[in-house]
Formats: C-alpha cells, structure tokens, sequence
C-alpha cells in the first residue's frame, strides 16, 4: 500500500489510493480525476484547455491531460491504440460523425441524467445534439463551434480597393475581388494550400450557393443532389477563388500568409473562425480585419458548423467516474464555455449565452448572431471539410476531389462533378 | 579442435551465439510476425481497429481502383528509376574525383556524407522552401535581376514528383559515394600498375579494370536505394505534402492515409501487401542474383 501511495501522488495523489482500497471510497467521496486525450497543446487551443484543467482543479479535481500534438489523425492513433489496450482515456477529443463511429469499438459513458439536470439539449443546436447523441443517448458534450465559412476582409485592402461594404452574395464577392484586383491587391484571396484548405473555399461556395442542395448532397449523400447543377455552380466559384490565390503557396498552412493578409497584399480569407484567434495571438490587432458570414446567394447567412467536443470513455474506477461527471458538468457551464471562446475565438456551444459583454469580438458577436438566424432558416449545416458531414473515409475521397480541382486548372467544372459523384460511389 | 568434447565447444561459443542469434530471432519474429498480421488484416472488413472475418479480395480491389493508388504508383515507378539512377551517377562521380587524392578528402567526404545524417523530415522542410517559387530560388534569381527565370517545379503538378527526386538525390548521394569510394580503394593496386604498364589510359583503366570490380557494389546500392525509394513516406509529406492536389502521392502515403486518416484498415492493410509485393519484385531477383554469384564461386 505504501509503494502504492507514493506512486499514486507522482501520478495523481489520491485518486488512484481511493481506487486501490475501495473501504476508503467508500468511506469518504472520492476525489474526482480525469485522464484526457487532445490534439491541444499550443496556442490559442492549448491555453484554453490548460485553462479549462485550471478549473477542473479549483473543483477538487486531478487534471491529468496528454496533449498528443500535431494533426487530429495522431492524437487518434494515441487514442485507438489506448481503446486497444483496454485503457481508453476517460475523455477525449473526438467530434462530428467519428463519435458515433467509434463509439461502437469501445464502451462510452452515458450522460443522460447529467444533461437532463443541466436543461442543456433545450440550448444546443439541434443537428449539432443529434451527433452527440448517437442511438438516442448522450454520450459526447460539444465545447466550442466555430463557422468555417467566415469571410475575413482586410482593413488595407479594402482601403486600397476604396470599398467599404462586407460582400452579402457570390456575385458582391467577386465584384469585390475584382475591385481589390484592380487597385493593386495582388492576391484578393488569402489562403493556405492544404487539403481542408481547398475543402473549405468548396463547401463555402455550395453552401453559400445552397444550403439544400448542400444538405442533401454532402450530408445525405443523395446521388441526384451531387450532380445538381447548384454543385456544378460551386465547382466555378471555386476556381475564380482558386484564379485569385497565390499559387506559391504549396502545401503551407494558410497562417503563413497572415502578414500579407493584414498588410493588405491579399484581400480577404474565407477561413473558419479560429483565424481570429490565430490572428490575434500573432499579435494582429482586431481593427487589421472584419470578420463577416461567408458569402450567401439567399442573403440569409449559412453556417457551416464545425464543433470540438468531449468523448467519454466507458471507466470502472470511482475516481474517474467522478471526474468524468465533474467534466460534464463544467463543459455545459456557461461560464465555462465563455472561458474557453473568448481564449479561442469560437463562439460558445449554448445558444443563451450574451455576448453583449467585453471580451467577445465584433467577429463573435456577428458569428453568433449568424448561427440563430441560420439555425432559424434552416441554413445551419455541417462542415464537410472539417469533418462534421461525414465519416473521415469519405470526407477524404471527396476532398481528394476538390483539391485535385483546386491545385489543376485544366479539370473543368463538368469533370469535377463526375469525378465528384465517381469518389462519393467508391467510397460508400 | 575435433578432439575437443562438443559441449565445451558450445559452451565457449555460447556468448557468440546469444549475440548474434537472440535479436536477429527477435527482430525477424517482430517483422514476420507483423508481416503476416498485416497480410490477414488486409482480408478483413476491418476499419477503424482490426475485426475477424472475411472479404477476400475486396479490399484490395477497393485499393486498386482508386484514383489516389493509380498515381501513387505511376509515381513510384518515375520516382525509384529517377532517384536510383541519380544518386548512382552522382555517388560513383563524386567518389571517383574524390579518389584523386586530392587534398582536403576528408573534410569534403564528411560535407557530401552529411545531408545523410538530416532526418527526411528536415530535408524536406528546407528544400520546400529553397524550391518554393515565392520566396526560394526563383525569387532570388529574380531578385538578381533575371526576372523571367521560373523554376516553380513545387507547384506544377506534372514536375513537382521531380522535386522529389532532386531531394532525395541530394540526401543520399553521399550514401553512394561512401559505398563506391570504400570499393574504389579495394580495387587492387597491382591491377592497375599492370594495366598502366600495358599502357591504357586513365579512362579505359576506369572503364575496364575499376568499374568491373565495382559491379557488386553497385548491385547493392541499388538495392538499397530502391527499397527506400518503394518506402519513402516523411521526404514527401514534409516537401509536397502528396500535393500539389494529390499529384505526388506514394504508396507508402496512401497506405498511412487509408489507416489512419480515413480509418480503414482493411483497405490500408491491402496498399501495404501490396507495397510489400513491389518490394519482393525487387528482391527477389536480386536474391537469385546472389545465389546464382554464390554458386558460380563455389564451383570456381
């Protein structure tokens, strides 16, 4: 017992005592711990849930979090090889359709009880409950959302451009462009060359063409939907978009650009809306840009949603137990959620948060704003680039798709559609 | 020796004996075993962890049909002759005028071995910048005042799997020079006193003395330089990332994509044994060659 104990404080004190002699547990409530998985480390996201376990701990708890750094893909195969090993973490990243996916590998906990006692399904965007609660329980907590279609202006492009009003449809947008074009603005578009990249000015476009046809051809995956012509419509837009890019971008992160963004060499960004965060934590000012709903032909703005959100895994340990109902309770508090946005530049996961205090942006606000009215309208939709839409097998062979399309002016927009709907067939 | 009982033999030779044949078990077990598990998964409907059961061929159909495949191996292909052939030319140049006894051999020997000691990782990372039309080598021509040079290889979809090749060539064809100048100064030196007395020039001496004896080392650096070629992974995922588009996929990237990014591991299972295949394609002729080398010198 004694070796036991010792260990036990180097790798989180108590807790694992009380798990150890279950007289003690029994005796005295045990003291929560919480073993956690993510790909946050750094940054904007890294503060946000060191300041998150901060918390955890001024509650009582023991914060035990593994950040697993770099893309989302290896932060999985920690997990997968952790699920394997019969020791899955008591929570971890995970988000969009994967929670369901994977939560047949591996028994999840059920919150049921703990989100019925919060009232927290009643402020949740309804598309965005249902994919935390596969087979009608819930077994994931969303954190943060973020719109990926958000249309970033630059204050000095739009100077130079002499322009002044935030783009509304498609056609503004490429009015727009042109104009920043021919005052000089060598690169009205702003971008990165990666593959959610590429995704995202897609998913943009159709979304912002048509949301209907955007749900039903890349959330439903109706075969007549991929061939509309609306999706045909977005393959144009996109290569415009793709025209106005740098093409010397390659396979950069679009962060790299963020110094020519600001100082108006490139004009605008459609990026999601942790740009602001990245922005500001590279020492942008908010007045360098306007953060606007991306593009829509309706002229009602279309969210694109992408949500972080919490797995948690199936423990027998009392302590964790307690500490995965501690999280629970934390990541649906208000207060809490309001924590982590304004660290991160999302936008909280609980639709009667205010945001009318100091500490949200104008960028916050109006993305906020924009998720009411779409989820209002019916224009709330999941992200495909970011993995919302789809199982990862076949968000990738769509994307492989469009960044074909994106990086090779030659494909036109009548090809890409039929490679379109010949990669959505080979990976059903 | 014979007199001596077997057992106190073993017992002296035991050392050698745990040394080499306790790893080379483990680390042949290791690769086999995984080997074959990674064979069965590949006929599994397994997907985000390995399941029981199965599909027959379907995964790898599945695989073969893919657009992402196809171009992995058309790269392949381009890629391994290139590389291969490359990094061959410049180790033999490069050993060849550094066997000139020329002063400073050492310190230049150390400068071209370097890049080897990089990992890919670096590699790629620094030659996608110095190839990066925007503010690598063509922005600095440019800046000298040639401004129509191009050299935007890294963003053209039909030249970027050269800057590949170029990359790779310049990592490791220290690797080959080490080899070829280390069967250079074998080379034995009465030969080429003959053959110098005999009156050939420098040029056929090389041509017909020197490089004949160099014949198995070039077999076994091609070899080599192939079966890293067949597994390249972290050279292209830092340099080109698979891009532009998908245009400078690799097999070894399209199986680490169906595992772990798409969450199939049957299909990746499949691109893997396939891979695997390529491999033995290489290897075993390369074997026969040896056992047929092998047997020639032992009936000599």
């Amino acid at each position: 017992m004694k070796t036991i104990t010792r260990r036990g404080a180097l790798a989180g004190a108590a807790g694992l005592a009380a798990a150890t002699s279950p007289g003690f547990s029994r005796a005295q409530a045990v003291k929560p711990r919480l073993t956690v998985i993510s790909q946050w480390s750094a940054g904007s996201d890294g503060a946000a849930i060191t300041a998150l376990g901060k918390k955890f701990e001024e509650k009582g708890g023991v914060w035990q979090h593994s950040p697993v750094p770099g893309f989302t893909t290896e932060m999985m195969n920690k997990l997968r090889a952790q699920i394997m090993a019969g020791d899955p973490p008591a929570c971890s990243q995970l988000k969009g359709p994967e929670i369901a996916a994977w939560s047949k590998i591996a028994p999840v906990a059920t919150l049921d009880e703990l989100v019925a006692a919060a009232g927290y399904e009643k402020v949740v965007a309804p598309d965005l409950a249902k994919l935390h609660k596969p087979g009608g329980k819930w077994i994931a907590l969303p954190l943060q959302i973020y719109s990926t279609n958000m249309l970033f202006l630059s204050k000095r492009a739009m100077d130079k451009a002499k322009a002044d009003k935030v783009p509304v449809t498609w056609a503004d947008f490429n009015a727009l462009a042109e104009q920043m074009k021919a005052a000089g603005v060598t690169h009205p578009i702003a971008n990165g060359g990666t593959r959610p990249d590429d995704g995202q000015k897609f998913e943009a476009a159709i979304a912002g063409i048509s949301p209907t046809v955007y749900r039903a051809a890349f959330m439903n995956l109706d075969a007549k939907a991929l061939k509309a012509p609306e999706v045909k419509a977005a393959f144009a837009q996109v290569r415009k978009i793709a025209d106005w890019m740098d093409p010397n971008t390659a396979a950069q992160h679009y962060s790299t650009n963020l110094k020519r963004f600001v100082a108006g060499e490139m004009g605008m960004m459609i990026q999601g809306g942790w740009a602001q965060g990245v922005l500001l934590n590279s020492g942008f000012k908010l007045e360098d840009f306007i953060i606007a709903p991306g593009p829509s032909d309706n002229g009602k703005p279309v969210f694109l949603l992408n949500a972080d959100a919490f797995i948690f895994w199936q423990r027998k340990e009392a302590d964790l137990q307690a500490g995965q109902k501690l999280m629970a309770q934390l990541v649906m508090d208000p207060a809490i959620q309001t924590m982590y946005s304004q660290i991160t530049g999302s936008i909280p996961v609980r639709t009667d948060v205010d945001l009318s205090g100091a500490g949200w942006s104008d960028g916050q606000r109006r993305t906020a704003a924009a998720l009411k009215d779409a989820v209002a309208s019916n224009q709330a939709v999941l992200s495909l680039a970011h993995n919302m839409a789809q199982e990862n097998g076949m968000t990738a062979a769509i994307i492989d798709v469009l960044t074909e399309y994106v990086k090779n002016k030659s494909i036109t927009p009548d090809q890409a559609v039929a490679r379109l709907t010949d990669a959505v067939e080979g990976a059903r | 020796m014979s007199t001596r009982p077997a057992t106190l033999d073993t017992m002296r030779r035991l050392p050698e004996y745990l040394v080499i044949w306790v790893p080379l078990l483990l680390a042949a077990g290791h690769l086999i075993s995984f080997a074959l598990w990674t064979i069965w998964v590949s006929f599994t409907p397994s997907t985000l962890v390995p399941v029981t059961g199965w599909v027959g061929l379907r995964n790898y159909n599945a695989v073969l049909a893919t657009r992402n495949w196809n171009i992995a191996f058309d790269n392949l292909l381009l890629f391994g002759t290139a590389f291969v052939l490359l990094s061959l030319l410049m180790g033999l140049g490069l050993a060849i005028l550094l066997d000139q006894r020329i002063r400073g051999e050492n310190v230049l020997r150390s400068i071209f071995l370097y890049p080897l000691a990089l990992s890919f990782v670096v590699t790629g990372t620094a030659w996608s910048w110095l190839l990066n039309p925007g503010i690598g080598i063509q922005k600095l021509v440019n800046n000298l005042g040639w401004t129509s040079f191009r050299f935007d290889w890294l963003i053209d979809r039909d030249m970027a799997i050269w800057t590949i090749v170029i990359a790779a060539v310049w990592q490791s064809s220290g690797f080959a020079m080490a080899l070829f100048l280390a069967g250079l100064r074998s080379v034995d030196a009465d030969l080429v006193k003959a053959a110098q007395i005999d009156g050939a020039g420098p040029l056929r001496i090389y041509r017909r003395v020197i490089l004949p004896v160099l014949w198995p080392i070039t077999v076994t650096v091609v070899v080599i330089q192939l079966q890293f070629a067949i597994t390249t992974f972290d050279l292209v995922r830092a340099l080109t990332g698979g891009g532009p588009g998908i245009a400078t996929q690799l097999p070894a990237l399209v199986v680490y994509d169906f595992m772990f990014q798409r969450g199939l591991l049957g299909r990746g299972a499949a691109a893997a044994v396939l891979m695997l295949l390529t491999l033995l394609a290489v290897l075993l002729p390369y074997w026969a060659w040896r056992y047929v080398q092998h047997r020639r010198a032992s009936r000599a």
